[in-house]
């Protein structure tokens, strides 16, 4: 196995060891036992959200946890004194983060294609999980350089979701207006929307072309100039030099 | 084996340089201790040489290439072991030794180092379960794993109950007997005398000395014999110096008097370490 493959089997090795697996088990049940409830209209509107709520929130709570314990316990410092190359260190946080996103997309499509006999898009929707969680993976990790605790992990995700999300709200409810709300596209939430509604209904193609781009332009750009340049400074701090 | 040439760094939010202008040179098969007071420069001056710092001045020659034209194969060569503890605490000793351990290419049995630093009975302990020293073994040991050919240990004694710290100092030096280096920085300066081959002193960033132990403490120490013996069931000292013991006057008095002690006016290191850092050890 490459240097890669280990590092994302000891990922989702420690990830059932330190339960964060249990955690989003429950949460995926949660997500399960909601779709059951759900007729097959609601069903096309809620599920789109669901993999958005994974694939953004839980991605970035996911990867501040592992980042958060691999602070508390120094063992970042050990992995950066051993042949890994920074790049295989956080590209294996990125493919963890896509991997656990995909599990969920499976269990809904499962669910709502065996119990309920809808289907969609899938191909098109594990594409969009693809970029939606390697992009906040990103975001979470860029989140932890400058959290002092989880907690403070948790505050600015919030900030994220008020400063990012809000506006698509505000637009749904009439209080921003339709030539405004055209704009909102280059806001990461409501890209990562589009992409994800693209295989549960008609969408402009520009749209969902513009959206993919977009996020896995955003994606590059973040890793080459935060989160790639700052992990030693990061792993540094954690040690109090 | 390190040829480090005015070496400089500063951290970025800081007006004062960390290291400013450092020379020295680490021989192959010798144990380097680099000791200063906190905050002097030593553990910037480790994490240069280990690449965790890099946009430094100056020169960093690694087997004669300068260190930056190394990749990450650079830490096929080499072992470091941190102060503080350092493993996954919700896996067990062996588990975490096992995923250090696929990602080199050279690795050792760990069943001989962890029976030997006294952890093998816990190996299926989680780590999180381990006292401080035990930790500090383990770390030691995930130094080891990938045959290292040098070795840069951090306090490796801190910590540790004297007996596993004498098995601890007894694996050092049969490392280095077998042709491995190392680098060694730490307070217990019995520790560092007894295990270095040669010592540099850091202090503001800057070398302040670099020699030998022994060569110091002829440095620093007086060359001076003292000697206490009874008189009259008094307590008398008398001092000669190097010179005057070969006089007649010395080995009278070893012959007729009650001689209780004789010393030399070698000095410690630690002693050594108060003159040249002005800094006072703790603990």
């Amino acid at each position: 196995m490459d240097r890669l493959g280990i590092l994302v089997a000891g990922e989702l090795d420690r990830l059932k060891k330190y339960n964060l697996f249990t955690a989003l088990t429950v949460v995926l049940l949660m997500w399960l036992a909601i779709a059951w409830l759900l007729d097959a209209e609601e069903l096309k509107l809620f599920v789109p959200l669901i993999l958005l709520m994974d694939s953004t929130m839980m991605t970035i709570v996911l990867v501040g946890a592992t980042l958060f314990y691999e602070k508390k316990e120094h063992t970042l410092n050990s992995i950066l004194v051993s042949p890994v190359r920074e790049a295989e260190y956080l590209i294996s946080k990125i493919i963890v983060g896509i991997i656990n996103s995909l599990i969920t997309l499976v269990a809904l499509w499962a669910m709502v294609y065996f119990l309920k006999d809808i289907s969609f898009n899938f191909l098109l929707v594990a594409g969009a999980i693809i970029v939606i969680a390697a992009f906040h993976t990103l975001i979470g990790i860029w989140f932890s350089y400058y959290a002092k605790n989880f907690s403070s992990l948790l505050v600015n995700f919030m900030i994220y979701v008020l400063v990012l999300a809000m506006p698509s709200v505000l637009a749904v409810l009439d209080i921003i207006g339709p030539k405004a709300a055209r704009f909102l596209i280059v806001l990461p939430p409501e890209a990562s929307l589009i992409l994800l509604q693209a295989g549960f209904q008609e969408e402009k193609l520009w749209k969902i072309i513009f959206s993919f781009v977009y996020l896995v332009a955003l994606s590059l750009a973040i890793y080459k100039f935060v989160v790639r340049p700052k992990l030693n400074e990061y792993a540094m701090r954690e040690t109090g030099v | 084996m390190f040829k480090v040439k005015d070496l400089k760094f500063r951290y970025p939010k800081s007006d004062v340089c960390a290291v400013n202008g450092v020379d020295f040179e680490i021989t192959d098969g010798e144990i380097f201790g680099f000791l200063g007071p906190s905050g002097a420069g030593k553990t910037t001056t480790q994490r240069l040489l280990i690449k965790l710092l890099k946009g430094y001045e100056g020169e960093v020659l690694y087997q004669g290439k300068p260190l930056t034209e190394y990749g990450d194969d650079f830490y096929q060569d080499i072992g470091v072991s941190f102060e503080m503890p350092i493993s996954f605490s919700k896996l067990t000793a062996l588990e975490n030794l096992e995923f250090f351990k696929r990602l080199y290419k050279n690795t050792v049995d760990v069943e001989p180092l962890l029976k030997r630093v006294g952890l093998w009975e816990d190996r299926h302990k989680k780590a999180g379960e381990y006292s401080k020293g035990m930790k500090i073994r383990l770390n030691f040991v995930r130094a080891l794993i990938n045959k290292p050919k040098i070795l840069f240990l951090d306090e490796p004694t801190n910590g540790i109950d004297p007996v596993n710290a004498q098995i601890m100092k007894d694996m050092i030096r049969e490392f280095r007997d077998e042709g491995g280096t190392v680098f060694l920085t730490s307070h217990i300066m019995s520790d560092v005398d007894e295990l270095c081959d040669r010592v540099a002193f850091i202090v503001n960033g800057k070398l302040q000395e670099e020699d030998t132990p022994r060569n110091l403490k002829l440095k620093y120490g007086k060359r001076i014999v003292k000697v206490e013996y009874r008189e009259n069931g008094d307590l008398v000292t008398k001092e000669f110096s190097m010179e005057a013991i070969k006089e007649p006057e010395f080995h009278e008095l070893l012959r007729t008097k009650d001689i209780e002690t004789i010393h030399s006016g070698e000095t410690t290191l630690q002693d050594i370490f108060i003159k040249v850092t002005g800094v006072a050890l703790h603990g």
